[in-house]
């Protein structure tokens, strides 16, 4: 199963990247991050006055030779950067030729590796709930440590979606249930027509450093189907009619340019990342290539 | 813009229909979508940037719309009283000869010619003027010049068809004078091309515009028919007839004979491709009567298949001589069969109680009233003697007359004739440079041959031709044999029957059972019908007892209906059949063109959306 959602070399090549965080970790479990937290890691951060009950271990002898003051070393705490992936998996992301939750569960899976492999924790919120995964979705909730990572790329794997989902409401729950702040990766199709503004801000405004990545089928984006058609929606059941035909092709793909662009100038004023993915793209050409380049991992 | 068809427009009644289809729900395919959110918005946005939403998303039903209207527009008929600055003036000859029966065309050439006649009145300007001409034996102005279409339409729809010969010569030369001058001009002749004289006609450069009709020849006819006194036995009656194959494949067919409705003789006729037959029936005749010839045969022309020929019983001939020498002609008259001779030196009454008076080279007391034989006598109002002419030489003669049938003037010599000019009631039938020799025709009822030279001072008398040349004579100048060819008219050519006097009103009695009654003016010796436009038995009544004619055809040119594609005027001129068909000026066309574009847009439009 692992086999299928990344490859070995693929996994291979992954373990050389580390998630670029361009804030320090806030998280209180020691790690490979730096911090703002003072501790016992080998960076030198500062002095300080020494004050009774200070373990005289840290005394910097050599500056009291010099000034016959004491003065306590401080050194960097390292903890751990939280790693959070909002996975949708709701019903239209069972679409798509190939699926798109397919190609989500592999971005996830790759994110979330490179995240175990550099010690920090990983949280996968995987969203809408439901009742028969509950056990893998709660077994995705926090894994730290390299050697959790096949069973998380398995529990990954196992997983399955369906059912309607409210972005809004399952970015903003997971905003609030994070004890820090860290990197939040989402990964959705995006198409839900309560909106994602208020989910992304909640996690913007929570500190998180957010990466999104839209995902959506060739069929979505240049429709083969023609003719007079009546549209179900897979997740509310709302019929729509439409007579749509090759002539009309410009403008549809203007219309999925103008939505996509309207996420994208929405992330970039949050200082968030964005990207497009279609389903079918490789996703070593996604990982390796336009995640570095934009040095989300690197 | 005017409407030719305005009820037309209750084909709208259609467009609600229209509507309605698009209310009712469309067949739609269903299909399962991840999500219908940028579709929605896809919709949005495009109906956004059109200036008419709501016709937007109907395109096809304004297509279908505009074609509807397109078409009931066209149905409609729309037309543009345009003002020209000067209309054409446009004279329409349709040929009503027998051979426009011909059934080639469907339902007859006529039919076909008279349906182009009417798209050419369709597509006249308001300015434009026409005339309608039916050409048969004799030409009708069916419709002067006139605009009005109605007009024209209804003299198109008057004219039939008869069963006389063509006389497109003088259809043109009626034409002639109206288009003479006028560059704007044209003469449309709708006709088959079966006209033989029409290289009598110079054409003087006249803008003729030919429309043939026609496609093939099949037809089989009689084109000649006469029954004449046995040779060899008076009292037997022999019927001549040649029949014509106008087609290019072999005929086979039965020719009939019947004498006053009892049938007497078929015969089997075959013929090759245009080969003519001819064919000889000897019949005893007890009574005057009419024999029918009656060609049965499958061919597309009807009319030429059947003659009727009068036929009268010989009686005797009494001829009064009127000679100081008797000599050659009383020699000549005395072989005449059926012939009583009387001879004389003068004329007693007028020879009352004659059929027929030769005068030989003498002035008689008084001058004959009834049909006369005159050898080089020269009453003053016959004929006007400006001198003498020494030796003159025979040019020419005229064998196609009865009078001179088997006559050759050969070796003929004259010693001295008398100068004459042909008087207008006569034809030269002998001429010489300077003056005819021998006249001959009609004074009022009086037949009149006339000789200008004294027969004893030429050679002709020594020549074989002579006696058969009296002979000729005296049957021509026989009363009954003059009323026997009277009898046989040919289509078209007038009835002629003399009156006694007393009658006001003739009765006669056409060959489709109708009777027509013509009034007679007091003093009118000769009653003419000139409404013979029918071949078949006429039956006269004067109120001297009824009289019959014999009308036919029997025209080579008519039966001989292959299509011509090339008329030839005069000596240089032709006219090729056209093929150009008349612009219409209303705009149905245009309109039904356009519908059709429409359509073609709606299809393309229609499969582009949904391809």
């Amino acid at each position: 199963m692992v086999d299928t959602l990344l490859s070995p070399e693929l996994l291979r090549r992954l373990e050389q990247l580390e998630l670029l965080a361009r804030r320090r970790a806030k998280s209180s479990v020691k790690g490979e991050r730096s911090s703002r937290a003072r501790g016992h890691s080998v960076e030198f951060a500062d002095y300080r006055s020494y004050v009774a009950g200070d373990d005289l271990r840290y005394l910097d002898w050599n500056l009291y030779g010099r000034l016959e003051r004491l003065f306590l070393k401080l050194y960097e705490e390292e903890r751990e950067l939280p790693v959070r992936i909002f996975l949708d998996a709701s019903e239209s992301m069972t679409f798509g030729e190939p699926v798109k939750f397919d190609f989500a569960r592999q971005v996830a899976g790759a994110i979330g590796y490179i995240a175990l492999c550099g010690f920090d924790c990983v949280s996968t919120v995987v969203f809408p709930e439901r009742e028969s995964d509950a056990a893998l979705r709660t077994a995705l909730r926090t894994v730290r440590g390299r050697k959790s990572a096949l069973a998380f790329l398995r529990n990954l794997a196992a997983l399955t979606a369906g059912g309607p989902a409210n972005l809004n409401e399952s970015l903003r729950r997971g905003a609030l249930e994070a004890r820090h702040a860290g990197l939040a990766v989402v990964i959705s199709d995006f198409l839900d027509p309560a909106g994602y503004e208020q989910g992304l801000g909640a996690l913007v405004g929570r500190g998180f450093q957010v990466d999104v990545i839209q995902v959506l089928s060739p069929e979505e984006l240049e429709p083969t189907a023609f003719g007079d058609l009546r549209l179900v929606d897979s997740e509310t059941g709302a019929q729509q009619e439409v007579t749509f035909g090759r002539h009309r092709l410009a403008a549809y793909r203007q219309t999925v340019e103008a939505y996509v662009r309207k996420l994208r100038d929405f992330c970039r004023a949050r200082g968030a990342s964005f990207f497009l993915a279609s389903s079918a793209t490789p996703i070593d050409e996604l990982v390796l290539k336009r995640l570095r380049q934009a040095e989300v991992v690197g | 813009m005017s409407f030719l068809a305005p009820t037309a427009f209750a084909f709208a009644a259609a467009i609600p229909i229209v509507i309605l289809f698009y209310l009712l729900k469309r067949r739609r395919v269903v299909k399962l979508v991840p999500s219908t959110l940028l579709w929605q918005r896809f919709l949005a946005e495009t109906q956004a940037s059109a200036p008419f939403q709501k016709l937007r998303k109907n395109w096809l039903l304004v297509l279908q719309l505009l074609l509807l209207t397109l078409v009931i527009l066209a149905l409609a008929r729309p037309f543009f009283a345009g003002k020209t600055a000067a209309g054409r003036l446009i004279v329409v000859i349709l040929d009503a000869s027998a051979s426009m029966q011909s059934t080639d065309e469907s339902p007859s050439r006529f039919e076909r010619a008279r349906r182009e006649a009417f798209d050419l009145v369709n597509s006249l300007h308001e300015t434009d003027q026409m005339v309608v001409l039916l050409a048969s034996a004799h030409t009708e102005v069916r419709q002067s010049p006139t605009s009005n279409k109605a007009a024209l339409r209804r003299a198109l729809q008057s004219c039939q068809p008869t069963d006389t010969p063509t006389r497109l010569t003088e259809a043109l030369k009626i034409a002639h004078p109206l288009v003479k001058d006028r560059r704007d001009a044209e003469i449309h002749l709708y006709s088959d091309g079966a006209a033989p004289d029409l290289t009598e006609f110079e054409f003087e450069g006249l803008n003729v515009v030919y429309h043939q009709v026609g496609r093939r020849a099949l037809n089989v006819g009689i084109v000649s028919a006469e029954a004449r006194a046995h040779p060899e036995d008076p009292r037997r009656r022999a019927v001549f007839a040649s029949v014509f194959n106008a087609s290019s494949n072999n005929v086979s067919g039965e020719l009939e004979l019947r004498f006053d409705g009892t049938f007497v003789e078929t015969r089997h006729v075959e013929l090759g491709p245009r080969e003519t037959s001819p064919q000889v029936f000897t019949v005893s005749q007890e009574k005057d009567g009419v024999f029918t010839l009656r060609l049965d045969v499958a061919d597309e022309l009807l009319v030429d298949n059947e003659v009727q020929l009068a036929s009268l019983m010989p009686k005797p001939v009494n001829v009064l001589l009127v000679t100081r020498s008797g000599g050659y002609l009383e020699r000549a008259l005395r072989v005449v069969p059926n012939l009583s001779l009387t001879v004389a030196e003068d004329i007693a009454d007028g020879g009352a109680n004659y059929d027929v008076v030769v005068i030989d080279d003498v002035l008689p007391s008084s001058w004959p009233a009834v049909n006369t034989l005159a050898v080089r006598s020269a009453p003053t109002n016959w004929v006007q003697v400006t001198g003498r002419v020494e030796a003159p030489l025979i040019v020419d003669w005229k064998n196609t007359h009865p009078l001179l049938r088997f006559v050759n003037f050969d070796e003929v010599q004259i010693a001295e004739a008398l100068k004459v000019r042909t008087p207008t009631w006569a034809v030269p039938l002998v001429e010489a440079p300077d003056t005819p020799l021998v006249l001959a025709g009609e004074l009022g009822r009086q037949r009149v041959v006339w000789i200008g030279f004294d027969t004893m001072q030429s050679t002709w008398p020594l020549r074989i031709s002579f006696p058969i040349f009296v002979a000729n004579a005296i049957d021509w100048l026989n009363p009954a044999s003059a009323r026997a060819s009277q009898a046989m008219v040919r289509a078209g050519d007038p009835i002629r029957t003399p009156l006694s006097g007393s009658a006001t009103n003739a009765v006669v009695q056409l060959p489709d059972g109708t009777k027509r009654t013509v009034p007679i003016d007091p003093g009118q010796r000769e009653f003419a019908f000139a409404d013979t436009a029918r071949q078949g038995v006429y039956k006269v009544d004067t109120g001297d007892g009824e009289s019959w004619f014999c009308v036919n055809l029997l025209d080579p040119a008519e039966t001989d209906t292959t299509p011509k594609s090339e008329l030839r005027f005069g000596r240089y001129a032709r006219a090729l059949a056209t093929t150009l068909k008349p612009a219409n000026l209303e705009l149905w066309r245009r309109l039904a063109a356009a519908a059709l574009a429409v359509m073609m847009f709606e299809w393309w439009f229609y499969h582009r959306r949904t391809a």
